[in-house]
């Protein structure tokens, strides 16, 4: 459901974060469901629930390869776990790695990423929430939650699975009566759009939309020299790690190695252990694959005879049998043949509360919007500083006995909203990307052009990358450090969330201006200061009446217009001039009066000089990305949020003529002169009844 | 600033309230399905919607508050009994605002089959009570229109509205009389939003203040 209201909805939203909604445990329901209540209302009626967001009909399979009618999709009928097995299991057991075995979609990706879940039961309930089953009052009703992009999300489905053949399309247990796995899957196609829309992914991505943390890829061929000792902190940490061989074309995709891996293909990493062979260490790394099935069969596999070389009790402990999908290869061989390492860092919320090693995290959520805050790369000096502008501090150095350097490590990840959500209609990633500077400065305001022309980046981003996260291990100095994220062009619009993990304590904070009018100036007009060649003009202007109507006013603006013939302009609407009467007017005369005249005349002028300072190309309009500069000249200091809702509402297309900039400031100003005659006694609160909320919304 | 603060403050003291439980606003839209299944459900009127937004919004997927200029002016040029000099940019970029709820500038497509729906609702309230077929809502026709239309509003505010949006004779024509009603249900709708414990007031910081008065 989309949301009317408009803005109201982003404040009641960002009041609801800011009480906590969006934890774990005050997941987000999705599409306003309600699993309790759904539940509850099954169980008293007897009929089992049907989804009407995600029903079972051949849509929600895909649109592409699984669209309805294709081949793939032919003969699916939609079944409940009840009717498929006579006795079917939500968890049997506690969940096992064997319970997630591929189906025919290309989702492998995610299922690595349930596999790893099914390591750590903390992590796994806080995706598969206790007590459902299919026994204890069924209600054909399971419900599951996700993180999206800052937030836990609560998912309801009904238990109806796509079946081809009377066996399960998708997703399955090795056992085949085991249902959580299935039931999950249903339900993140659900969140977003389609089974379909599942195809083709990163397993950090299914790593942190059920973790909340944050993910890093390695290039296994060019890899960090301690990559040993990242992975062994990463699993000290609870950390998930997911890894895969690249393929060089499609035909490669889960084709078969000749020591059975597969190719283009996501498993996971369980373990690390240090074993001693022959008189030497042995780094070993355990994987697990997610078919459940095709396993390693070189060094150190299941039926290896380097088994023979090591300790028999240690063999014991270690060596599995089982065609169950988890291995054991050296550490050499799986930087040989592996291509990529994906690890998923955890926040706090995530591990054990007996843990005493994790990352501090902190998370701003952004966005990215044309004109005024999507400012591109530094490629693009007139614009990247208006990009968002976030500052660390970076407090304590790491504890590293082996390191000598007086450094602190911390990940800055970058993700981009909803962009999975939009690819039926063949939007995709933008690319995006960050880049820090040092900063030495002590107040904390939106930084200007000037500070980037000065200042080249310390640190940035690996690459840009049409990825939906860029993140990047960092190590510097204690130090304070500005972070601007950005997409590669400027313009390109889109919400993001940016994240900064810290090994040591460090803070963090948005760089914004803080909302302010600067009320001091303004000059107090009464009839008796107004010079005689004003009171004259304006007799000949207003005619008898000796008041302004909105023609007469939209009259004189645009003749003044015409003399300024440097400024490009439609000329003032007479709903400009409207607005401008009724925001200027006192007396609810719907007509200017001498003195409101001669107070909005000084403010143009004064306007004029500021809009005149920032058309710097003389082009007869200002540059959208200008408005922030001018804006602040006339006087109002505003955040980022607010500059980009003025973009929005006077620019036309990148740019802005007199007369809307005009218009804009007359209300900005208005507005801020009510809210200070509304706000109790200085509290920052003003307090409205909806008769008083309409004559604001509805007179200018 | 006396004459300032006296003013205003003299405005919202005549002010009565108004019970918000008497407001009927545009009923919120029905939740959302896949889009493909949504597609294939829709009536004929909407596949033939569907297609004139397709028209309309280009590659992004978006209605400009240009496009919706041009599509509104196009369709009441059809209609000879509604008087209007045309829709406005601005009556469109205001439109569009109260409306975009992520600061694009821009309508989607359900936000924009929404405003759709309620225009051609006010448009039959229009022309019910438009009673001397001036094709212009009088002064004293007003009140009848807007309650008809959910919105009993009190005479200070009706006052306020002549005021702004109706000519000097006191009428309004219709692409005032829409630009009014579109802000007055959004306003309706933001309200509520708000105020969660229905008190019957709002408490706003002076950011929020600005976003809802400055993108409106």
């Amino acid at each position: 459901m989309f949301s009317i209201g408009g803005v109201s909805t982003r404040i009641y939203k960002e009041r609801l974060q800011a009480e906590g909604m969006g934890a774990n445990d005050l997941a987000i329901k999705f599409l306003n469901q309600d699993y309790e209540e759904l539940r509850r209302e099954c169980v008293e009626s007897g009929r089992l629930f049907e989804d009407p967001c995600f029903p079972a009909v051949p849509q929600s399979l895909g649109f592409k390869e699984l669209a309805p009618n294709s081949s793939k999709t032919r003969g699916v009928k939609w079944i409940r776990p009840t009717e498929l097995s006579e006795n079917p299991q939500f968890i049997v057991g506690g969940a096992t790695r064997t319970d997630i075995c591929q189906g025919a979609l290309g989702d492998c990706w995610l299922l690595a990423a349930i596999a790893s879940l099914t390591l750590n039961d903390k992590l796994l309930h806080r995706v598969v929430p206790h007590g459902q089953s299919f026994t204890n009052e069924y209600a054909g009703i399971f419900h599951f939650q996700f993180w999206q992009f800052g937030e836990w999300v609560d998912i309801v489905i009904d238990d109806r699975l796509p079946v081809k053949d009377k066996e399960l399309m998708f997703v399955h247990s090795a056992e085949g009566n085991e249902f959580w796995s299935a039931l999950l899957e249903k339900a993140y196609a659900k969140l977003n759009g389609s089974y379909e829309a599942l195809s083709g992914g990163s397993t950090t991505e299914g790593f942190e939309d059920f973790t909340g943390g944050v993910a890093e890829m390695y290039e296994l061929r060019s890899a960090p020299k301690d990559l040993h000792r990242i992975i062994a902190k990463a699993l000290e940490r609870g950390s998930l790690l997911g890894c895969s061989i690249d393929i060089t074309s499609a035909f490669d995709m889960e084709a078969v190695t000749f020591k059975k891996l597969v190719k283009g293909h996501a498993y996971s990493v369980t373990a690390l252990r240090e074993v001693n062979f022959r008189g030497n260490r042995e780094r070993l790394i355990r994987i697990r694959n997610p078919w459940g099935q095709v396993e390693w069969t070189g060094a150190w596999s299941d039926n290896s005879s380097e088994w023979n070389g090591i300790d028999p009790s240690e063999r014991e402990e270690l060596n599995n049998h089982m065609e169950d999908g988890e291995f054991w290869m050296s550490f050499q061989e799986f930087k040989r043949q592996f291509s990529r390492l994906e690890i998923c860092n955890l926040t706090p919320d995530a591990l054990s509360d007996d843990s005493q090693h994790f990352w501090n995290t902190i998370q701003f959520n952004g966005t990215w919007r044309k004109g005024s805050t999507a400012g591109g790369c530094r490629n693009n000096p007139n614009t990247f500083w208006i990009n968002p502008q976030y500052k660390i501090t970076l407090l304590e150095e790491d504890d590293d006995p082996e390191d000598n350097e007086v450094a602190c490590t911390f990940m800055v990840a970058l993700m981009q909203k909803d962009r999975r959500r939009f690819r039926k209609q063949g939007q995709d990633m933008h690319t995006i990307g960050f880049a820090l500077y040092e900063f030495l400065g002590s107040q904390n305001v939106h930084l200007k052009k000037d500070f980037f022309l000065r200042h080249s980046s310390c640190a940035r981003s690996e690459t840009f990358i049409n990825l939906r996260e860029v993140s990047t291990r960092l190590r510097l100095p204690p130090g304070e450090y500005l972070i601007v994220p950005s997409t590669f062009e400027p313009g390109k619009e889109a919400d993001f969330v940016l994240r900064v993990f810290t090994e040591k304590q460090s803070e963090t904070q948005e760089m914004d201006d803080e909302i302010s009018f600067n009320l001091e100036d303004e000059e107090a007009v009464s009839e008796e200061n107004i010079d005689a060649s004003f009171k004259k003009m304006f007799a000949q202007l207003s005619g008898e009446d000796m008041e302004i109507s909105v023609h007469e006013l939209r009259t004189i603006l645009n003749r003044v217009m015409t003399k300024h013939r440097d400024l490009k302009t439609d000329g003032f609407s007479l709903e400009s001039c409207r607005c401008m009467i009724n925001l200027m007017d006192k007396d609810g005369s719907a007509r200017l009066g001498i003195v409101e005249f001669q107070i909005l005349w000084n403010k143009i002028r004064k306007w004029l000089g500021v809009f005149r300072q920032f058309d710097l190309d003389k082009s007869g309009t200002m540059s959208s990305y200008e408005m922030r500069l001018a804006v602040e000249s006339a006087g109002f200091k505003l955040n980022n949020k607010l500059h980009q809702i003025l973009v929005a509402r006077y620019s036309d297309g990148d740019v802005i003529d007199f007369d809307n900039f005009v218009c804009c400031l007359v209300k900005l100003e208005a507005m801020f002169k009510s809210f200070k005659e509304l706000e109790k006694e200085g509290s920052g609160v003003a307090e409205l009844n909806i008769s008083e909320v309409s004559h604001f919304l509805l007179s200018k | 600033m006396f004459l300032l603060k006296k003013a205003i403050g003299g405005v919202i003291d005549v002010i009565g309230n108004i019970d918000p439980n008497q407001f009927v606003p545009s009923e919120p839209p029905p939740p959302r399905r896949p889009l493909a299944y949504a597609v294939s459900n829709e009536s004929a009127e909407e596949q033939q919607f569907r297609k004139v937004f397709n028209q309309l919004a280009g590659d992004d997927m978006e209605v400009s508050p240009t496009e919706l200029m041009n599509i509104l002016n196009k369709i009441i040029s059809k209609h000879g009994d509604l008087k209007t000099d045309g829709f406005t940019i601005e009556s469109c970029r205001s439109m569009v605002a109260v409306m975009d709820s992520d600061s694009t500038g821009k309508l989607g497509f359900h936000e924009f089959k929404h405003l759709w729906n309620n225009i051609k609702k006010w448009q039959g309230i229009y022309k019910t009570y438009d009673r001397d077929h001036s094709g212009t809502i009088g002064a004293d026709e007003l009140p009848a229109a807007f309650r008809a239309a959910g919105f009993p509003l009190t005479d200070q505010l009706f006052q306020m509205i002549i005021r702004r949006y109706s000519d000097e004779s006191g009428n309004m024509d219709f692409d005032n009389y829409i630009g009014c009603l579109v802000r007055l249900d959004a306003m309706c709708h933001a309200f509520k939003t708000l105020d969660k414990d229905n008190d019957g007031t709002i408490k706003v910081n002076v950011q929020e203040w600005l976003q809802l008065t400055m993108y409106s």
